[in-house]
């Protein structure tokens, strides 16, 4: 093999000093291949939504192609997949079509990137992608299977955590579907574990996350104005409610959630529940309900973390879930956006002690949205801080030793943003990998590809203060030796 | 002078632990690479690293805990007592570690003569891959190819289009000890030449290589040995197998009669013979160590005593630091500093620990003034390895009252390019493997790109590497994004609007731009499709341009001007040679002179898509170019196999007459460039018509231009208009957003001719259908509607019209074309068979009014109606028109409107 190689390039890196005579190397740092900062966090990026269209065919295959060599050539390290409940086993409980989803995953493998895949049992309005119809069907006649405002509104988007362990999908309780669903993902994938893929996680909820659907119509923009509602009016939960109620002596606490609650557009600390000073929550009744409505959110988050853990633990893949990041009235007193999420954190409790440990018991990862806000530009009416969440869920997590991956929340980077996340991913938070969302029209459009690009470069060539460079010439030449081999460059 | 003995200040938990004992995997390894000497080179020196580590690293645990460090003349403290301890930790370490082992080649016969095998295999842990091609018989040059299938073993994978790479499996060899082993089958009649392979280890992507290359394995004899064949050398017989594992195999000549004499190469098929070979290979690995730091403070002295323990073996050397608050500034203390101290930079100490007695290990002590509040440091152990802490430096606090929990601090280094190992701290094993891989050799290009790319921005690779690569990987980038985002674009709902308003709000109307000119050019195209057959256009055209001066035309976009295989020009072979049909060099630049003397700009049609060659290369296809820019198939695009370029795959659509050009190759680039700067000058061209730039990307475009920097540039994106069961589509924009793209990754250097238009012009007039000129927006249908200023409007060029008639306007309504375009925004263009003909008056007339009125290519319209059969606008409240039999009459506005053109189903009012 001479010196000329395919690359189209033209990288060829030749050898000053042909000094290894025997077949000996070391890996020793050249310069050249330097890829990472020493405390590199890996940086993956999410495919689209709908990547594998309903019918199981890769959508705009073409563009995902070309995209993902894209990224490769940028450095980035991995994607990110989403895997629909709705296309996946849309055919009947137990028939499973991952052609789409395999022939994707192929073409990440080929392109030599890692891949996460999501696991999503919920639905999603944009693009539209709906729960299996063979669940919708039975959802249809038994609508206390999701969750359910106090208005008696369903949310239709995932399954109430209410049932998790009733056999209300056709004999068999949606946890069995869902770890069946674990099972055959793994069995159908098992070429690409721990290759390929390097990750999963695990849907938990409402969009993903580990929390009740609290805000009903998030606005487009991800602003809201209220609190959200509680969601525990469905037939299961309420009369979980009950029988707890009754368990603790306090029967009358169970008929019924709090009858204070503002609505979803109205002003949380307005309106008795979560009023700053007095309100009900930080009455027994209120800590009793909230209590009861947190743990039933922690314990689901138990049930499947578990499931998954168990189902995955022979792989060499981690498992991780989504928590909320309810930074909404985080600077109130009361914290009613995380209340009603299912997070019982409030100025007088740490909620998120409770969270991290079943992820730490489980093994799982924390992957935590919203590394790109800031609080310079947030809303003051809505008392928000998504910074001072960010720190403290990251330091809960770092007290039960659960790895941190982060994620944006929303879509539209400007350079701020990219500054935003570089400061959240390079700061103490130790999060090891970060999940941008996400690949589309936008992403490559040239209002932001740009500096995305810049991002990447940045991200992994931090700023190095100029005493740190080295000097001029003395070590150019010095690490020339190390360039003895050449290099057949695939 | 006094000697200070210092007392023990450890009680080292993980002393007998991760520092002193070696790793399974290594003992492993070690011990199994102790009986092996059958190095192939028999060059004991290149097993160089290995034995003194591994003697370093079989010292026995240091009994006593008793250490004594004598401190010579400057360093001097009394202990006492008094002493009072405040900080003790010990930090694991990762350090680099080298281990042997051997990689083993095996050649044997398998079933019969023609059938071999070759088993490479490696016994140090790791997950090994095999990276091979293989060269076929009459291969000109070294260059790897793939394997055929069949000899590629399950689990291979291939590697871009020339190399395979395959795992090896794990398997039990003598001893119990295992070995991992690939075996490759393969057929002396497979008219392979050579196998050629490296092996590379995916856990910390490190190649082992043969001397400095690729292994490689002759199948046929080579004339010349480059040194790194293995195997058996011609003529000296059976190599025997080394242990006797593998019977002799004997030599079995090849039956002679199967290849022969193929190219210019004279060769045999080689005698294949077995045999058992092992090469010697050192794989560096993690071992763990420890760093002990202890802190007392004296109180006699009022000094802090900060003592360091180490196992780490060799030289240690201390660069540390001093913070005087919990700051990242690192300041060096007043002197006296411990022994075999120097000072690094103004900015750091360097001290060499001392070896302890024994040889095992380092240790020293530091004095240091009270006021200090954080003793930084990391460790050195030669110029390339580094150990710091979890990737910071060590952060050991100077008082009781820091937090010592903080272990932060930024990294102090010199070389930012250093091997650095972090300490397993609150981290999992995985982080160090990492790092690792960060300084492991790696074999993707890929990984060679991306380097390049991270990269960029920092000063060290910028003296040795080559910008120019760089920026090559960046437009590769850049384009694929170009190409992803057309296509993710085109499926949802468009964000033009943005655009146009961009685009409009960035660009005062007075700029020049190559992709609008002035913003108010009218064009003519000066030639048809028959224009080459008097052989001398250029001198005819001479005679007509100041006809078409006073018309009103400001651009006139001529034939190809260059020696073509088709008469037409659009098959052009030598560049260089601008003698065509149309005339010679010296008349074109007589003409262009001519234009410029009446004020009209001249437009040179380039094609740049593909070139005609002029000879065939050794299989007797047509792909190697002549004149000056002598090309060869380097410069062919790859996926047409009709000419069997050896260039990148097309950027674009294929055209498949002639072998396409690949812009991708850079000095196809400089080539390209050259010669338009060659034409601008020489000739005299103001810009560009650009053919059929489907072909290739956009922003070659882009290049070409901001490296000729033409008054106006237009390209021909041509490509077909939505139908649906053979009836026009109403909503054209998926058309007219592929020709928006296309303008789009020319960064909007160029504008395109508006096919879209012409297409609903068509339907529109053709079938009495004039809603069509009017989308779902109220916006003209076409390009126009989107980004109108790089929308070069026309109804009629040589191939849609003329004598090919490839797409011929409505006959008898082409004025009524004229009547849309030329009172429309965008950049009209009207043709020369028009403007000689029974229409001209009525072509003058409308010339006349757009510049009369001064309307421009970013002019504003607002259509009054779109109805069956009338369409009516408005254009920059100075003009009002109407196409269509139906009737529209602006008066009833509230402004005065004189006709002021007016024929078969048009009319135009200009306000007054």
């Amino acid at each position: 093999m001479a010196w000329h190689t395919k690359s189209s390039f033209g990288v060829t890196l030749k050898a000053s000093n042909i000094r290894a005579e025997a077949a000996v190397i070391s890996e020793k740092a050249s310069k050249f291949t330097r890829t990472r900062p020493i405390d590199g966090v890996k940086l993956y990026v999410g495919l689209p939504l709908d990547t594998v269209s309903d019918s199981g065919t890769i959508n705009h295959a073409r563009a995902i192609s070309v995209g993902l060599k894209a990224l490769k050539l940028l450095g980035v390290d991995g994607v990110e997949l989403p895997v629909w409940w709705g296309i996946a086993e849309k055919q009947g409980m137990g028939k499973y079509d991952w052609t789409g989803y395999l022939a994707l995953v192929e073409m990440v493998r080929k392109m030599g990137l890692k891949l996460h895949v999501s696991l999503c049992f919920h639905a999603s309005k944009e693009p539209k992608i709906r729960l299996p119809e063979w669940v919708s069907r039975i959802g249809k006649s038994r609508p206390d299977i999701y969750f359910t405002d106090l208005s008696g509104q369903p949310y239709k988007d995932c399954l109430s955590i209410g049932v998790d362990d009733l056999p209300v999908l056709d004999g068999k309780t949606p946890i069995e579907v869902y770890n069946e669903f674990y099972k055959s993902f793994k069995s159908s994938f098992s070429a690409f574990m721990g290759s390929t893929i390097t990750g999963i996680s695990i849907g938990l909820g409402p969009d993903g996350e580990l929390r009740y659907p609290s805000h009903r119509q998030l606005a487009k923009d991800g602003s809201q104005r209220g609190a959200g509602e509680f969601q525990c009016y469905d037939k299961n939960m309420l009369s979980n409610l009950k029988q707890h109620a009754e368990k603790l002596g306090n029967p009358l606490w169970g008929l019924g959630g709090p009858h204070d609650t503002p609505g979803y557009d109205q002003s949380p600390i307005s309106n008795g529940f979560f009023t700053e000073h007095g309100g009900s929550w930080e009455t027994p009744y209120g800590d009793f309900f909230l209590s009861w409505y947190s743990s039933q959110l922690v314990s689901h988050g138990d049930r499947v973390l578990s499931l998954a853990a168990e189902t995955f633990k022979d792989v060499s893949i981690s498992v991780s879930g989504r928590v909320p990041l309810m930074h909404l009235w985080y600077r109130t007193r009361s914290h009613p956006s995380e209340l009603t999420a299912g997070i019982y954190n409030t100025v007088n409790r740490d909620g998120y002690e409770a969270i991290a440990e079943i992820f730490s018991r489980n093994s799982c990862n924390i992957i935590l949205p919203g590394m790109d806000l800031s609080d310079d530009h947030q809303p003051n009416e809505s008392r928000p801080s998504p910074e001072l969440l960010l720190a403290h869920i990251t330091s809960s997590c770092r007290k039960h030793g659960v790895g941190v991956s982060g994620q944006n929340l929303l879509v539209s980077g400007g350079p701020k943003v990219f500054e935003q996340i570089k400061k959240n991913l390079l700061n103490e938070n130790a999060i090891d990998l970060f999940t941008y969302q996400r690949m589309g029209a936008y992403f490559f459009s040239p209002e932001h590809f740009p500096s995305f690009t810049k991002f990447v470069r940045s991200l992994k060539q931090p700023n190095l203060r100029s005493d740190d460079l080295p000097l001029k010439d003395e070590e150019t030449a010095d690490s020339l030796p190390d360039m003895n081999l050449h290099r057949q460059v695939a | 002078m006094s000697t200070a003995v210092i007392s023990p200040l450890f009680r080292h938990p993980h002393r007998y632990g991760g520092g002193h004992r070696p790793t399974p995997k290594f003992h492993l390894n070690s011990r199994k690479a102790r009986p092996f000497y059958l190095n192939y080179t028999q060059s004991s020196r290149l097993m160089f690293n290995g034995a003194c580590s591994l003697s370093s690293r079989h010292f026995k645990p240091a009994k006593t805990l008793c250490l004594r460090a004598s401190s010579t003349d400057i360093a001097v403290v009394e202990t006492s007592e008094s002493s009072d301890v405040f900080f003790r930790e010990t930090f694991q370490l990762k350090r680099p570690e080298k281990v042997e082992g051997k990689i083993t080649i095996r050649l044997e016969s398998g079933k019969d003569a023609e059938n071999w095998q070759l088993t490479v295999g490696c016994n140090l842990l790791g997950k090994w891959i095999l990276h091979w091609g293989v060269n076929y018989i009459g291969d000109v040059g070294s260059e790897w190819d793939q394997p055929p299938p069949f000899m590629r073993p399950p689990g291979s994978v291939p590697i871009k289009d020339y190399a395979i790479e395959t795992p090896l499996e794990k398997s039990l060899a003598s001893e119990g000890e295992s070995i991992y082993e690939v075996k490759v089958d393969f057929n002396t009649n497979s008219s392979i030449a050579a196998i050629n392979f490296v092996l590379k280890d995916e856990e910390t992507g490190s190649w082992y290589q043969h001397k400095g290359r690729d292994f490689k394995l002759p199948l046929i004899d080579y004339l010349q040995d480059d040194g790194n064949i293995v195997g058996p050398k011609k003529g000296l017989g059976i190599w025997p197998g080394s242990l006797g594992q593998i019977s002799n195999t004997l030599l079995k000549p090849e039956a002679a009669n199967s290849k022969e004499d193929i190219g210019e190469l004279s060769f045999q098929k080689r005698g294949l013979q077995g045999f058992y070979e092992e090469q010697a290979v050192v794989k560096e690995t993690l071992v763990d160590n420890s760093v002990s730091v202890s802190v007392r403070h004296c109180l006699e002295t009022a000094k802090n005593l900060l003592y360091i323990e180490t196992d780490l073996p060799g030289d240690v050397i201390v660069h540390w630091g001093i913070c005087k608050d919990e700051g990242k500034t690192w300041e060096i203390p007043s002197k006296p500093y411990p022994p075999e101290t120097s000072i690094f930079k103004d900015k750091a100490l360097r001290t060499l620990l001392q070896r302890k007695d024994g040889g095992h290990g380092s240790l020293g002590s530091f004095i240091l003034d009270e006021g200090f509040v954080v003793f930084v440091f990391v460790l050195k152990l030669n110029e390339n390895t580094w150990l710091n802490c979890h990737g910071n430096d060590f952060y050991i606090p100077l008082s009781s009252f820091s937090d010592p929990a903080i272990h932060s601090g930024q990294t102090h280094s010199e070389d930012e390019g250093q091997h650095k190992e972090s300490s397993p701290l609150g981290i999992s094993g995985n982080a160090s493997e990492e790092n690792q891989e960060v300084s492991a050799y790696t074999d993707d290009i890929i990984n060679e790109i991306r380097s390049l790319v991270t990269d960029i921005s920092s000063e060290k690779s910028r003296k040795t590497k080559s910008k120019k690569a760089q920026e090559s990987i960046l437009q590769e980038i850049e384009k694929l994004a170009a190409e992803a985002y057309s296509i993710f674009r085109s499926s949802i709902p468009t964000f033009i609007e943005t655009d146009l308003a961009k685009d409009e709000a960035l660009e005062p109307p007075v700029k020049i731009s190559s992709g609008t000119g002035s913003g108010f050019e009218i064009l003519c195209q000066g030639f048809n499709w028959e224009s080459h057959k008097s052989g001398k256009w250029y001198m005819e055209l001479h005679e007509k341009a100041s006809k078409l001066a006073s018309l009103g035309f400001t651009v006139i976009w001529l034939p190809p001007p260059t020696d073509s295989v088709s008469p037409e020009g659009y098959m052009p072979r030598d560049l260089f040679n601008l003698n065509s049909r149309y005339g010679n060099i010296d008349e074109l630049k007589a003409l262009v002179k001519e234009f410029h003397k009446v004020g009209i700009r001249v437009l040179g049609d380039v094609v740049l898509n593909h070139r005609c060659a002029q000879s065939k290369n050794q299989n007797g296809i047509w792909n190697i170019f002549g004149g000056r820019l002598n090309w060869d198939d380097r410069a062919v695009v790859a996926d047409d196999p009709h000419f069997q370029g050896r260039g990148n795959k097309s950027s674009g659509d294929n055209f498949h007459a002639a072998p396409n050009i690949d812009h991708s190759q850079e000095f196809v680039r400089r080539d390209i460039k050259e010669w338009l700067q060659w034409l601008r000058e020489e000739i005299g061209y103001d810009g560009w018509r650009l053919d059929f730039v489907r072909g290739f990307w956009g922003g070659y475009v882009k290049d070409y231009l901001e490296a000729t920097e033409p008054h106006f540039a237009v390209g021909e994106y041509w490509d077909s208009l939505s139908y649906t069961y053979g009836e026009m589509d109403h909503n054209q924009d998926a058309h007219r957003q592929r020709i928006i793209d296309w303008i789009n990754a020319t960064n909007g250097t160029a504008g395109a001719f508006d096919v879209t238009t012409k297409g609903i012009l068509h339907s529109a007039l053709e079938r009495c259908e004039y809603w069509r000129l009017s989308d779902e927006k109220g916006k003209p249908p076409g390009v126009v509607g989107w980004w109108p200023s790089r929308a070069v409007t026309f109804i009629e060029n040589h191939d849609t019209g003329s004598t090919q008639g490839h797409w011929r306007f409505p006959g008898g309504k082409e004025i009524q074309g004229y009547a849309y375009i030329l009172t429309h925004p965008g950049t009209p263009s009207v043709f020369h068979d028009h403007i000689f003909s029974k229409y001209q008056s009525e072509i003058s007339t409308l010339l006349s009014i757009r510049n009369r009125n001064k309307i421009n290519c970013r002019s504003t319209v607002k259509i009054v109606k779109a109805e069956r059969d009338v369409y009516a606008a408005m254009i920059d409240e100075k003009l009002a028109m109407k196409i269509g039999p139906g009737h529209y009459d602006p008066s009833n506005g509230s402004r005065n409107w004189s006709l002021a053109a007016e024929g078969r189903d048009y009319k135009v009012w200009e306000a007054s």
